[in-house]
């Protein structure tokens, strides 16, 4: 089976790799990959031995620095898809978070309070005519994490009210927080020195080393905090964090409804992007020894964002690539091709040639390169999703199947067998703006049964699945599931509690692959979190291995028609093999109970058939199945009960060929003629 | 009046409609049944020209329908009645009405179009001033086929029009659209309701993933045991 | 002055810079209400029309604020200013539409908002680049007179921008609910599909919606220069900004409530200003727009909720 992970191949380092090297092309794409980033490594620790010019490997050094802030915000945008406009309020923090704690600016008049401070040698005491001040001193290397801290708690602290807003209001509001902040530092003069800035900020020691004004030692200072930011970001793209933002950047509410809790994965991401702008601004203001709140203004948040749009956003990679392309871009090539341009002029006699400074049209060119982006090529430079291959003439093709699973891989919690009634629901009413989409509706699943809820479209049937999944928290009544009440919880702590569903109108994570679909289906069930996810301990390794192979076992369940297709984005399936991809994802949730809406809605009478056998089984295997549907052949061969909805009302329960002689339900939902027959 | 030649849509990579071709002749109530996401709503944007057949054509009268704008075909007489009726909430029912006319110069035939739509509604005439999203269901229904009387149709291409009605409701929705069909007007309308279609229409295509899969005069199509088994509850439990 | 005169004199300020706030709300509310797109691009579009208006004056021989003009001369002067600025922004607003964001529509996400910010910046820097860094002097062809009521001064040009704006809003408002295109721009607001389907082309209301956005904001910047005296490559920040959080506090998407949103933020900013301090202005105006976000997202008189549904 081939290797699922994910290198990236689309690299700098793999471009060049494919270049060359058929001996190398022998290697598996991971150790290629690696290969190929250790070599990057080595050519960005051998430049400034190779190019002596201090000017730049000053300017490299800077060039990183913004890398590593794009790397930041690739996680608030590319991964989660929050789009922040106010990305430099938090390298602005890191900044002053160090620039405060490492210069003269804030001297509190000193007293035995700081004394244990003094031992750690965070502080000295200086003596001064009017009674002897506090000097803060503490270490660059303490302060890197310390500052990332800081702004972290500053991200969750500004995400916090943004998070229920759409993706162009929370644009707005981080714009507004991007602008408070520089306002603060300067009209808080006796903390940050105000619009004058504050001076005279410690330079980073090393064993005794002083890194003072040179640029080499914060060049190699640079390239390490990249290179583990790059780590950190590619192991978190690849674990269960990194397919949680994902997938509440694809689809908030299917992400909800499959065990992500938004809230929570939101304010990681502010936070894990703000502590990586804090590190950076650390880093930034220990190298200028100066800092003034024009350095973080909102250019600097959109230079950020015109680096990940333009290297690509969601590729760790590509954001990289974008930061320095740019960064040269500026500190270089704009100035070369000014002077080659003043020459120009100077040999034809052009006054206004000579005249002209490319350097400072630099936000122009930004611009353009976001408009020509955005217009040409979304996906950047170096795209976050690679294409997939071909399939195989035998792939392609797949013959219905017949009898339905004889196993279902990974479930644990269903094989247990519970009794009496599993879903019980009284009295439920749900209102839209004064309209009763639901009105006192009753209703009960027991424990291995398959309920089929019928009625016209429009007559509250996909409103109970909501209701029941925590989509609709505005309710009255009770939802109780295996005797616990869960109509307040919300749709990830409803899926915890193990029940799972698919959508009318399929909600698949659409440029996600079809393995990673099914994957994000086992968050509730998995316990990785970002400090396992980034340090990938064997037990985290294990927990990732068993997941992916979880995952394709539920994906052979559908032999032909997924297995081959699980590295293929969602978006490019069928319109059946969405529906199968949308059951797939809800089973590997392990649920007790499967609310299927309209599980055959677009299949042929074949994949119907088939489909509905599938179900039968799952059923046969122990799962609690109540489902949505049209097709009432489909219905009398499924179900042990039916409820018949009109108008929000349930006007009839029991066995199909009940149900189907009710005189009400005749005439609400099967018609006159069915009736006469 | 209206042709579908191999008609193939897409939605992205998805392929919706698949080598379809209907006819409706003048003067008929053709029905179209099918379950959720069989391409009865692609079928009506194909008609009204929201979404563009991939390969084959659509022509109405005689003509292609290619390149001609929505605004022409309703200039050209054909008007939609929406799925789930599909108001203007916030503007009143009488600009509504005037929405419907919307393709048509101001003042030509304009009052008499709203008398018509009067005679046949009277409910909506009483209600011509308030705001259109404050109708119950049933009244939104009959300002939605008001609105697209008031484009002076020669087809009206109306989709799930029972969709969301009471049983009362839906009867008398059934009742007029006979008798529009009666002053002249060609209906072609998509149906969930089929037993209720079935009665009224003249001819019925079946449509699944996209395929016509059967069609016919609706007296045939009643009998028709695999439709009285999908869509008339006419169950037969299949033996495990 | 006393305490009050002082206080009704900022709002006498307050009301002139709230008309110049409306007047920009109202190009944020026309465009998102029919295409859910908040428009960057509309910020320096405010700034490029305001040199707009300062080259109109200009070239009818008018620099400095020494040439006050009286009578038909003063009349046809300002109409002609006024025409030309929101003449050439509309065709501005309308260019972006076309170039930038028509070829996007449909596509998902931030993609449209990703583009206006960078139509913004090359508006931005298309100014810094060949105008320069340097505030303008803005020609004021106005004379001046004021009037006393108490210990508050009302000055003529304020009595002019009221005017203008009064009677620009009502002309909107008069559009968008009588003519056959202004009630095609409603419809297309409430369902765009169902609109479409009625046969209205929604790319010629989305261009209608751009042309008058940006018409409007071209007199917001005509005043601006008017009452300031100045302009400057960076006015369409700030004025935008506040702006912007005008048409949110009003409800987005509603056009009465972009112009009472716009007058109330002009409040806050001259009453704040006094109250507080000047230098907290926008620190209150964004804790307002976060609080409105938060708490009434709808806003005062708005429907559509920026929330998720």
């Amino acid at each position: 089976m081939a290797e699922i992970g994910k290198p990236p191949r689309s690299g700098v380092a793999g471009l060049a790799l494919r270049m060359r090297a058929p001996p190398l092309a022998r290697l598996s794409p991971q150790l290629r990959a690696r290969f190929g980033a250790a070599l990057v490594l080595a050519a960005a620790l051998a430049f400034p031995i190779l190019h002596g010019n201090d000017a730049d490997i000053d300017a490299a050094a800077n060039a990183l620095a913004f890398a590593a802030l794009a790397l930041g915000l690739n996680i608030v945008v590319g991964f989660a898809g929050l789009l922040d406009l106010g990305y430099a309020a938090f390298f602005a923090i890191g900044a002053y978070a160090y620039g405060v704690a490492a210069s003269w600016q804030v001297q509190p008049a000193w007293n035995g309070f700081w004394e244990p401070f003094q031992w750690l040698d965070l502080v000295a005491r200086v003596h001064h005519a009017g009674g002897d001040v506090v000097h803060f001193q503490v270490s660059f290397w303490l302060m890197l994490p310390i500052s990332a801290a800081v702004a972290a708690f500053f991200g969750v602290l500004f995400g916090a009210p943004t998070l229920r807003l759409k993706g162009d209001y929370l644009a707005i509001v981080t714009l507004g927080f991007g602008e408070i902040v520089p306002i603060v530092v300067r009209n808080t003069p006796s903390l940050t020195n105000g619009a004058m800035g504050l001076n005279g900020v410690a330079a980073p020691h090393f064993f005794g080393y002083d890194f003072g004004i040179r640029a080499t030692p914060y060049y190699y200072v640079a390239v390490a905090l990249v290179a583990v930011l790059m780590l950190v970001s590619r192991r978190l793209k690849d674990s269960r964090v990194g397919r949680a933002w994902m997938a509440i950047r694809e689809d908030e509410i299917a992400a909800a409804a499959m065990g992500v809790n938004p809230v929570r994965y939101k304010l990681l991401a502010f936070a894990m992007g703000a502590a990586f702008a804090g590190a950076t601004g650390t880093l930034y203001v220990a190298k200028l020894q100066t800092a003034t709140p024009e350095m973080f203004m909102f250019p600097v948040s959109v230079m950020i964002l015109v680096m990940i749009v333009f290297g690509g956003m969601g590729s760790v990679w590509g954001v990289v690539v974008g930061a320095l392309l740019l960064q040269m871009l500026q500190s270089w090539f704009l100035e070369d091709l000014s002077s080659w341009l003043h020459a120009l002029g100077r040999l034809v006699h052009v006054a206004w040639l000579q005249r002209i400074e490319l350097a400072s049209s630099i936000e122009l060119i930004f611009g353009v390169i976001l408009v020509v982006m955005m217009l040409f090529r979304r996906e950047g430079l170096i795209p976050a999703t690679r294409r997939t291959p071909a399939l195989a003439l035998a792939e392609q093709s797949a013959q219905p199947t017949r009898g339905g699973f004889d196993h279902l891989p990974g479930i644990g919690m269903i094989t247990q067998r519970e009794s009496g009634r599993l879903l019980e629901i009284k009295d439920l009413t749900v209102n839209f703006g004064g309209l009763a989409a639901l009105r006192a509706v009753d209703l009960a699943v027991p424990a291995h049964g398959i309920i089929a809820v019928i009625g016209p479209n429009g007559s509250g049937k996909s409103t109970l699945f909501n209701a029941v999944t925590g989509l609709l928290p505005e309710h009255s009544g009770t939802i109780r599931f295996a005797g616990e009440e869960i109509g307040r919880l919300k749709p990830h702590q409803v899926l915890e509690r193990g029940i799972a569903r698919t959508f009318q109108n399929i909600r698949l994570f659409p440029n996600l692959s079809v393995l990673e679909n099914v994957t994000i289906g086992m968050h509730a069930r998995l316990s990785t979190g970002t400090v396992g996810a980034v340090l990938r301990l064997p037990r985290n390794r294990r927990e990732e291995a068993e997941a992916r192979e979880r995952a394709r076992e539920i994906l052979a369940l559908f032999g032909n028609r997924l297995l081959p297709r699980a590295d293929h984005v969602a978006g490019s399936l069928s319109y059946a093999n969405r529906r199968r991809t949308e059951i797939a994802r809800a089973l590997a949730s392990q649920p007790k109970l499967l609310l299927l809406d309209e599980p055959t809605a677009g299949m042929n009478p074949a994949e119907t058939l088939e489909l509905a056998e599938q179900i039968k089984s799952l059923n046969r295997l122990g799962l609690t199945i109540m489902l949505i549907e049209h097709k009432l052949d489909v219905v009398v061969n499924l179900a042990d009960k039916v409820v018949v909805l009109d108008h929000g009302e349930k006007i009839a329960e029991g066995p199909p060929e009940t149900v189907r002689r009710n005189e009400e339900v005749i005439r609400a939902y099967l018609g006159r003629s069915a009736a006469l027959a | 009046m209206l042709e579908f030649r191999q008609v193939d849509t897409y939605y992205g990579d998805l392929h919706v409609l698949k080598s379809v071709d209907y006819r409706i002749e003048a003067g008929e109530i053709v029905c179209l049944l099918g379950g959720n996401a069989s391409g009865k709503s692609t079928t009506m944007k194909t008609i009204m020209g929201i979404v563009r057949p991939a390969r084959g054509e659509v022509r109405f009268e005689g003509q292609s329908l290619s390149g001609v704008s929505v605004a022409e075909r309703v200039r050209r007489g054909i008007a939609p009645v929406l799925e789930a009726r599909r108001l203007f909430p916030r503007m009143t029912v009488y600009e509504n009405l005037e929405m419907g006319a919307y393709t048509r110069p101001r003042g030509a035939g304009f009052e008499e179009d709203l008398e018509r739509v009067f005679a046949l509604f009277p409910r909506v005439e009483e209600r011509l001033r308030q705001l259109a999203g404050t109708l119950s269901g049933g009244e939104q229904q009959m300002v939605a086929i008001g609105r697209a009387l008031m484009a002076r149709p020669k087809l009206l291409c109306m989709d799930e029009p029972s969709m969301g009605l009471s049983p009362a409701y839906v009867e008398q929705v059934f009742e007029i659209i006979q008798k529009i069909n009666g002053q002249g007007t060609t209906i072609f309308m998509v149906e969930q309701n089929a037993s209720m279609a079935l009665q009224i229409a003249h001819r019925a295509y079946v449509l699944q993933t996209g395929q016509v899969v059967l069609s016919g005069p609706a007296a045939e199509l009643r009998e028709n045991e695999q439709i009285r088994h999908a869509y008339l509850g006419e169950l037969k439990v299949a033996a495990e | 002055m006393s305490e009050t005169s002082v206080l009704l004199q900022q709002v006498v300020n307050g009301l002139s810079l709230g008309a110049m706030y409306a007047l920009l709300a109202l190009g944020f509310t026309l465009v998102y209400g029919i295409i859910e797109l908040i428009n960057f691009a509309h910020f320096n579009v405010f700034m490029v029309s305001s040199f707009v208006g300062m080259w109109a004056l200009q070239f009818l021989g008018i620099y400095g604020q020494s040439q006050a003009l009286t009578g038909f001369a003063l009349a046809g002067v300002l109409l002609f200013a006024f025409f030309a600025t929101m003449l050439a922004a509309g065709v501005l607003g309308v260019a972006i539409e076309r170039f930038s964001l028509r070829p996007l529509r449909g596509a998902s996400g931030t993609t449209g908002m990703i583009t206006t910010i960078g139509v913004s910046y090359i508006l931005f820097n298309v100014i810094l680049l060949t105008v320069g860094a340097g505030s303008q002097n803005f020609p004021d062809p106005l004379p001046v007179a004021r009037w006393h009521f108490g210990g508050v001064t009302v000055q003529l040009k304020e009595v002019l921008i009221w005017g203008v704006a009064l009677l620009l809003m009502l002309g909107l408002q008069l559009f968008v609910d009588r003519t056959r295109l202004g009630k095609a721009m409603r419809a297309t607001a409430q369902d765009a599909e169902a609109a479409r389907m009625m046969g209205v082309n929604v790319d010629r209301v989305v261009v209608t919606a751009f042309f008058l956005g940006s018409a409007l904001a071209g007199a917001a910047a005509l005043i601006f220069g008017l009452y300031y005296d100045y302009t400057s490559f960076i006015v369409g920040y700030t004025a935008g900004l506040r702006a912007f959080t005008a048409a949110v506090l009003g409800g987005i998407g509603s056009v009465t409530g972009a112009m009472v949103g716009g007058l109330l933020i002009g409040l806050i900013e001259t009453l704040g200003g006094q109250l507080i301090a000047v230098r907290w202005t926008d620190v209150i105006i964004f804790s307002i727009l976060v609080l409105v976000l938060v708490f009434a997202p709808a806003g005062l008189l708005g429907r559509a909720s920026p929330t998720k549904s």
